[in-house]
């Protein structure tokens, strides 16, 4: 078949099929598995849920949705009784972009765990602070030169940044030993740090705000 | 044997990235780890290889002047269909590499695949250049972010080899895929000489 010519109409109607078909296969295959990725992350959210709340993955949980600005505050409740709160909050000042945290709060305002639901940084350095935070201080400091700080990376600090069991109500906003916080930066991701410390906080701040409309079961709130 | 010999100049020949040093931001960007570099070849290979074909085919009902945006309107659709499915069925891959997939859109190993052999060959031909052109992007890619992740952080596809106080940071930074991938051509262009 010969190829056909460039004329006006042939190019309109040639780019105006593609389009179209294009079209309506994209739409067909969105509507096939947009149930399955809706599913897949309203699962996700729910493990996380649990899992920053120390709850196990089998139990049944009733959770209450709650959207306060641009966070989420999810209370929830097992029995009928309130045992905890995660609270989804969004850091614009990561270093690759938003950082968006799951934390789960307990009565007294403790921080029970947390989970990093989506981030875009460094894989190898930020991209720790799913595991950096919730682990203790890994052992003593080595001096070592400019050079090789460079390549091999600072040994990690002797301080702690084991945020779990925290409790910012008491202790005052949690901040990078950097800003003269008492918490250790991820090695190398100082800004990574202070965004997800700063998601935490602000995670705290609604759940505070939000505290006194929990009042489903035993547990008192402060 | 044709056909074998399409294939195996993208494999080897005329490797995209060792040799035809095209789709470089992917390269670089995608290949802290063995297996990141590995995915995303993975993921580019089934595209070319949607686009070569389709692309192969619709060849002449396509007017000259208005085939480079028909071709983008095909290969976009290819990279949507592929990240819809992957989201779907593949969560744990598309969470890693989810960012980097609308980026195949822009690969100009797909549009100039598209260009320089779809474009002038038949569909069976063209099936075998994008797999080709695909496997060799993907080997490239893996061996790249093997050795970046072996230097960067001691391990290879996630299992640890070197202890820890061998681990150079600015390996899985993007110095380090560029100190890589010049070593990588070099020894590249050593064996083949």
């Amino acid at each position: 078949m010969k190829k056909l010519e460039s004329s006006l109409t042939n190019m309109l109607l040639v780019l105006t099929i593609v389009s179209v078909v294009a079209a309506f296969l994209l739409a067909y295959v969105n509507n096939v598995t947009s149930g399955t990725i809706a599913k897949i992350n309203e699962e996700a959210l729910s493990s996380g849920i649990k899992s920053v709340l120390n709850i196990g993955a089998d139990e049944q949980i009733e959770t209450n949705e709650k959207p306060v600005d641009a966070f989420v505050v999810y209370e929830v409740s097992r029995d009928g009784n309130w045992v905890g709160t995660a609270v989804k909050s969004t850091d614009k000042s990561g270093f690759g972009g938003d950082i968006e945290v799951l934390v789960g709060f307990d009565a007294e305002g403790n921080i029970l765990g947390y989970e990093v639901l989506k981030h875009a940084e460094t894989p190898g350095l930020g991209a720790r602070m799913g595991e950096w935070f919730r682990t203790a201080t890994s052992g003593e400091t080595k001096e070592v030169s400019a050079v090789s700080k460079v390549f091999f990376g600072k040994p990690d600090p002797a301080g702690s940044h084991n945020i779990i069991g925290r409790n910012i109500g008491n202790e005052g906003e949690l901040k990078v030993s950097k800003d003269g916080g008492d918490v250790d930066a991820i090695t190398a991701s100082t800004i990574t740090s202070r965004a997800f410390l700063n998601a935490v906080n602000n995670a705290y701040k609604v759940y505070k705000g939000n505290a006194s409309d929990v009042n489903s079961g035993a547990t008192t709130q402060q | 044997m044709n056909n074998w010999k399409v294939f195996l100049n993208g494999l080897v020949k005329e490797n995209p990235t060792f040799v035809l040093l095209l789709g470089m931001c992917p390269t670089l960007g995608t290949t802290s780890s063995a297996l990141n570099g590995m995915s995303m070849g993975l993921a580019t290979t089934f595209v070319l290889i949607c686009s070569n074909i389709v692309i192969a085919l619709l060849k002449n009902l396509i007017p000259d002047k208005v085939r480079i945006p028909a071709y983008i309107v095909v290969i976009a659709s290819f990279v949507t269909l592929l990240q819809m499915l992957m989201q779907a069925y593949l969560p744990s891959l598309y969470a890693s590499l989810g960012l980097f997939i609308p980026l195949i859109v822009v690969n100009c190993i797909i549009l100039g695949r598209a260009e320089a052999f779809a474009a002038k060959n038949t569909a069976i031909p063209s099936l075998f250049d994008g797999l080709g052109m695909g496997l060799g992007f993907t080997w490239a890619l893996t061996l790249l972010g093997a050795v970046r992740e072996l230097l960067g952080t001691g391990a290879v596809f996630g299992f640890t080899l070197l202890p820890s106080s061998t681990n150079m940071l600015a390996f899985v930074l993007a110095p380090g895929a560029f100190i890589v991938l010049g070593y990588l051509i070099a020894i590249v262009n050593k064996i083949k000489k």
